[in-house]
C-alpha cells in the first residue's frame, strides 16, 4: 500500500538514533523548565547546541510564493549567522525554512509529529537526510515508528517552541498549528515575530492576529537578528531583493535581448507574488497571448519570474 | 429444393457478404436456422412464418433448413428476416430462383410482413458493391441511408408483397424511387446543422482557452483544460468541432460507416456532415469506451474517430480504464480482442479532458482553495504521467470575471474565424506531409521533427535554456517542438522561430505539483 510517510532503511541513518532521558545531560535543559516537557527524546542525529542561538521557523503548509520566498529569506540569512534553524519538515513554509538553512550552510532541526525514523511526508527525505548529515537532526517524543498521526503534531509544537529562543511565524490561517506553537511560545516566555499579510489574505490572518496581540513584526531577517543580540551594522548580509526594488534595473535589460524593454517592464509591473493567471495578464496589459508569453517565458527564464503552477506566474 | 441469397453479416465496423441457404425437404415440419447465429437470427424463423402467412402465404409442412455461410463468422441482429423469408420463398417455389441474382437483401420483419429499419446499412451497401452485386434490397425505412453509395441499385420495401412482386415482375415499389426517397436524398447532402450551433464567439474573453484550441484544432494536439468548476471548460470543449476543417466526403463516409453500425445515424440523416463530439460520463466502462461485447461493438473511442472526445472530470475516471486510451491516442485505431475474434476499430480521435486543478477546484487561488497540499498532489497524481506525455497542449481556464460577462462582447472572434487559420495551418501540414502517412503535426515522431522542423537560431537557444532550466525530457522536448511546429504553421511561417518556441513553451503539458 502506498503511504504518505517513509520508513527510514538507510543503515547510516539509523545508527544515529538514540535515546534522551528526561535528566541525562544532554537532555535538553530549556525543555527542562515547562511541566509538560516529554520525557523521552528520540534523536537521530545532534540535539541544537544549547550555546547557539535557535530560531524557530514555522507557518501553514499549504502556503503560497510570498510565504515560502520570505520563509526562505529569513532562514537562510538568519542560518548564515550561525543561528539554528528548528521547524517541523511539512510542505511549505516548514520545508522552505529548512531547505535554505541547509543552503545557508546552517544547522538545522526539525521536530516530528510521527516516529524519528519516519519521514513524513515521504517527499521531504532529502531534507530529512541532509539535516542529519550536515550536523543538524531529527527530534521526536513519539516512538520510533510511529505513524503520523494528527493528534501528534500540535503536541510536538511544545518542543519546537521550547527548543528555540525565538519564534517567528510566516504565514499562519486564524486557526493552524502555528498559532498553536505560537501559544506555547507565550507560555514559556519565548519571544514572538510575525511576518505581516495583507488584511485580505486569510493566509495571513493568523500572523495579522498575532501583531495586533503584540507580537513584534518581522520586516528583515535583521529584526531577528537584533533581537537575539546578533546584529552587528555592516556586517550582516543584505537583502538580495533590494537590488531589483523600483523600476528594472540594468541587469535585466542586459539579460534580455527584446527591444521592447517596456513591454517587459508592463509585464513584470503586473505580476506579484501573489500567482496570476496568464488570462488576467492579458487583460491587465492589454497584450496578445502571443507576445505575453514570449515576455513571460524570457522573464522564468531570466529567473525575474516564476510559473508556480501551470498558467499562473508570479514575481521572484 | 435447395436455394440461396445474399446478405450481409456486421464484423466490426465493416460488412462481410453472407450466403443465406434455404432447403426445403420432406420430413417433419420443422424449422431450423444454423450458421454461427444469435438467439436475434435465430427468432428469425418465428417472425418469417409469421409474416409469410399474414401476407397470404402458408409454409408447406415440410422440413425447413437454413443456413448461413460462412459458419465461422458471428451473425447478429435482425437483418436476416428478409433474406431468410426470401430464400424460403424461393425454396418453395414461390418466386423464381434466378429472381435475386446478384441482389444483396437486409432487413427485419414485422409479423404482418412489413419491414423494419436495421442498423449498418451503409457499410452493408458498400459491401453489397465491391461484392459485384447490382441491386440491394432494403427496408424502406434504410432507403435514404442506402442510396448514399452510388454505382448500385438501391431498393427500399416496404413490405414482403412488395418483395414477392418485384421478383415475380421486377416492379420496383413506387415510394422506393419518387416522394420519400427524394427527401432523404436532400437530406443526405444536408449540413445536419442543428438550429443553434454552439461557437466560440459565445465565450467572453478566455483568450488563452480560444488560443489553446486554435492550436489543438491546427495540429490535432491533444488538450487538458484545467480550471475551477464552471469557468467554461465543457462550453469549450464543445465548440472544437466548429473549428476543425470540413470533413472530406471519404472521412464522411467513414464516419457515416461507424454510426450506421452503431446506430447512431440521426434520424432522416444518412450521412455525417459534422465532426463528431462524444463527451462520455466519467463512470465509463473499459468495454464502453475502448469497444467491447462478445462480438465487439464500436466504443466512445470510435465513435469520435476523425472528431473529438471529450472526457470531463478526468481525475474521477477510473484509472485502469484511463490508462485503456493510452494504444488509440499512439496508433488512431484500438484492437479489441474477444473470444469470438479480434476486431480493428478506427480511433483517430482529438482528446480534450478536463480537470479541476484540486478537489475543490480553486486553487492556486489560495484564498478560496481550502485543499491542503496532500489533498492536491494526491488528485493531480491520479492522472498518471504516461497519460498526460500524451497530451501536447495545456491550458488554464480561469473563472471569468463579471466585466467578462456582463460586458459588451466586442471582438469576440467566432468558430467561423478560427475555422479559416485552422484550414490555412491543415492545408500546410497537408502539402508537407504528402505520402509520409501522416496529416498533422501531432503525428510527428522524433525522426521526422529532425526532417520538418526548421528551428531557428534564436529558437534553438532558448529551448537549450528552456530544456536546462525547466528540466524538460526528451519526450517533453519533443511535445514542444511539435507544438510550435503547429503555431508556426499558423503563422504561416516555415521556420519555426523563437515566438513559436515560447507560447509552446507556456502551454506545455507538464506534471505540476504544489510546493
Amino acid at each position: 500500500m502506498r503511504t504518505p510517510y517513509r520508513l527510514i532503511e538507510d543503515e547510516d541513518l539509523r545508527a544515529k538514533i538514540r535515546v534522551v532521558q528526561k535528566g541525562d545531560d544532554d537532555y535538553p535543559a530549556c525543555l527542562e523548565l515547562y511541566p509538560r516537557s516529554p520525557k523521552l527524546l528520540y534523536v537521530c542525529g545532534n540535539l541544537p547546541d544549547p550555546s547557539v542561538r535557535s530560531v524557530a521557523v514555522v507557518g501553514s503548509r499549504g502556503c503560497d510564493p510570498y510565504g515560502r520566498d520570505e520563509a526562505e529569506r529569513f532562514a537562510g540569512v538568519l542560518a548564515a549567522n550561525g543561528v539554528q534553524i528548528i521547524s517541523g519538515m511539512a510542505y511549505g513554509i516548514d520545508a522552505g525554512a529548512h531547505k535554505a538553512a541547509l543552503r545557508a550552510g546552517g544547522r538545522t532541526f526539525a521536530v516530528l509529529g510521527c516516529g524519528v525514523d519516519v519521514c513524513y511526508p515521504k517527499e521531504n527525505y532529502e531534507i530529512y537526510r541532509e539535516m542529519i548529515e550536515t550536523g543538524g537532526g531529527v527530534i521526536s517524543e513519539f516512538e520510533p515508528k510511529a505513524p503520523p498521526n494528527g493528534w501528534h503534531f500540535p503536541v510536538r509544537n511544545r518542543i519546537i517552541s521550547g527548543l528555540s529562543d525565538l519564534v517567528l511565524v510566516v504565514e499562519a490561517r486564524l486557526k493552524s498549528g502555528s498559532l498553536i506553537t505560537a501559544d506555547y511560545a507565550l507560555e514559556q516566555g519565548k519571544e514572538i515575530f510575525a511576518i505581516p499579510g495583507r488584511n485580505d489574505d486569510p493566509l495571513s490572518a493568523g500572523c495579522n492576529r498575532l501583531i495586533a496581540q503584540g507580537a513584534q513584526i518581522a520586516r528583515d531577517p535583521e529584526d531577528l537578528l537584533a533581537a537575539l543580540g546578533l546584529y552587528i551594522e555592516g556586517k550582516n548580509q543584505k537583502r538580495e531583493r533590494d537590488i531589483l526594488k523600483g523600476a528594472l534595473p540594468l541587469p535585466f535589460e542586459a539579460k534580455t535581448k527584446f527591444e521592447h524593454a517596456d513591454d517587459f517592464r508592463k509585464v513584470y509591473g503586473c505580476l506579484s507574488s501573489r500567482p496570476v493567471s496568464l488570462d488576467e495578464l492579458t487583460v491587465r496589459t492589454g497584450m496578445d497571448i502571443q507576445n505575453l508569453s514570449a515576455i513571460l517565458v524570457q522573464l522564468c527564464l531570466s529567473g525575474y519570474a516564476a510559473e508556480e503552477t501551470h498558467g499562473f506566474f508570479c514575481k521572484v | 429444393m435447395f436455394c440461396s441469397v445474399f446478405s450481409a453479416a456486421i464484423a466490426g465496423v465493416e460488412a462481410v457478404p453472407v450466403s443465406v441457404e434455404a432447403d426445403v425437404s420432406d420430413g417433419l415440419p420443422v424449422f431450423t436456422i444454423v450458421g454461427y447465429v444469435s438467439s436475434q437470427v435465430r427468432e428469425a424463423q418465428d417472425r418469417v412464418r409469421t409474416a409469410l402467412r399474414n401476407v397470404g402465404f402458408c409454409l408447406p409442412p415440410k422440413r425447413i433448413t437454413i443456413n448461413l455461410s460462412p459458419g465461422d463468422l458471428r451473425k447478429e441482429g435482425t437483418r436476416f428476416d428478409l433474406p431468410i423469408a426470401a430464400a424460403v420463398l424461393m425454396a418453395a417455389g414461390a418466386i423464381r430462383a434466378d429472381s435475386l441474382d446478384r441482389t444483396l437483401l437486409v432487413g427485419e420483419l414485422h409479423l404482418d410482413g412489413r419491414t423494419a429499419h436495421v442498423t449498418g446499412i451503409l457499410p452493408t451497401v458498400m459491401a453489397a458493391r465491391e461484392a459485384g452485386c447490382t441491386a440491394c434490397i432494403i427496408p424502406l425505412a434504410n432507403d435514404g441511408e442506402g442510396r448514399v453509395v452510388d454505382g448500385i441499385r438501391v431498393i427500399g420495401i416496404e413490405s414482403l408483397p412488395q418483395l414477392i412482386r418485384y421478383c415475380r415482375d421486377g416492379t420496383v415499389p413506387s415510394a422506393a424511387e419518387t416522394g420519400k426517397s427524394a427527401d432523404f436524398r436532400e437530406n443526405a447532402g444536408d449540413n445536419a446543422a442543428p438550429a443553434v450551433q454552439p461557437d466560440f464567439s459565445d465565450i467572453r474573453g478566455q483568450a488563452g482557452v480560444k488560443r489553446a484550441a486554435l492550436i489543438a484544432a491546427a495540429g490535432f494536439h491533444n488538450l487538458l483544460l484545467s480550471g475551477p468548476p464552471g469557468s467554461g471548460k465543457s462550453m469549450a470543449a464543445q465548440r472544437i468541432p466548429t473549428i476543425l476543417p470540413d470533413l472530406t466526403a471519404e472521412e464522411s463516409l467513414e464516419i457515416s460507416k461507424i454510426y450506421s453500425i452503431a446506430g447512431l445515424l440521426p434520424k432522416g440523416i444518412a450521412l455525417m456532415k459534422n465532426r463528431p463530439f462524444r463527451a462520455p460520463h466519467h463512470t465509463i466502462t473499459a468495454a464502453a469506451l475502448c469497444g467491447g461485447g462478445l462480438t465487439p461493438h464500436p466504443g466512445e473511442v470510435t465513435l469520435a474517430h476523425r472528431g473529438v472526445l471529450f472526457l470531463d472530470e478526468l481525475p474521477e475516471m477510473n484509472p485502469r480504464t484511463l490508462e485503456m486510451l493510452r494504444q488509440p491516442i499512439e496508433e488512431h485505431r484500438i484492437l479489441v480482442a474477444r473470444a469470438r475474434g479480434s476486431y480493428v476499430f478506427p480511433a483517430s480521435f482529438l482528446l480534450v479532458a478536463a480537470m479541476n486543478p484540486c478537489p475543490c477546484g480553486y486553487y492556486p487561488d489560495r484564498k478560496r482553495c481550502t485543499c491542503t497540499p496532500v489533498e492536491i498532489r494526491s488528485y493531480q497524481s491520479r492522472i498518471s504521467q504516461a497519460f498526460l506525455d500524451r497530451i501536447d497542449l495545456r491550458c488554464e481556464v480561469p473563472a471569468a470575471s463579471y466585466a467578462d460577462l456582463t460586458g459588451e462582447s466586442v471582438n469576440e472572434i467566432s468558430s467561423a474565424q478560427m475555422r479559416l487559420q485552422v484550414e490555412k495551418a491543415a492545408a500546410i501540414q497537408a502539402e508537407r506531409y504528402k505520402g509520409t502517412g501522416i496529416l498533422f503535426n501531432s503525428e510527428l515522431n522524433s525522426r521526422m521533427i529532425g526532417r520538418y522542423c526548421d528551428v531557428s537560431t534564436d529558437a534553438e537557444m532558448l529551448m537549450q535554456a528552456a530544456y536546462r532550466q525547466l528540466g524538460l525530457s526528451a519526450r517533453g522536448y519533443h511535445r514542444i517542438i511539435r507544438t510550435a511546429r503547429t503555431i508556426a504553421d499558423l503563422d504561416g511561417s516555415e521556420v519555426i522561430k523563437e515566438a513559436h518556441i515560447s507560447e509552446a513553451l507556456m502551454c506545455r503539458c507538464g506534471k505540476e505539483s504544489p510546493h
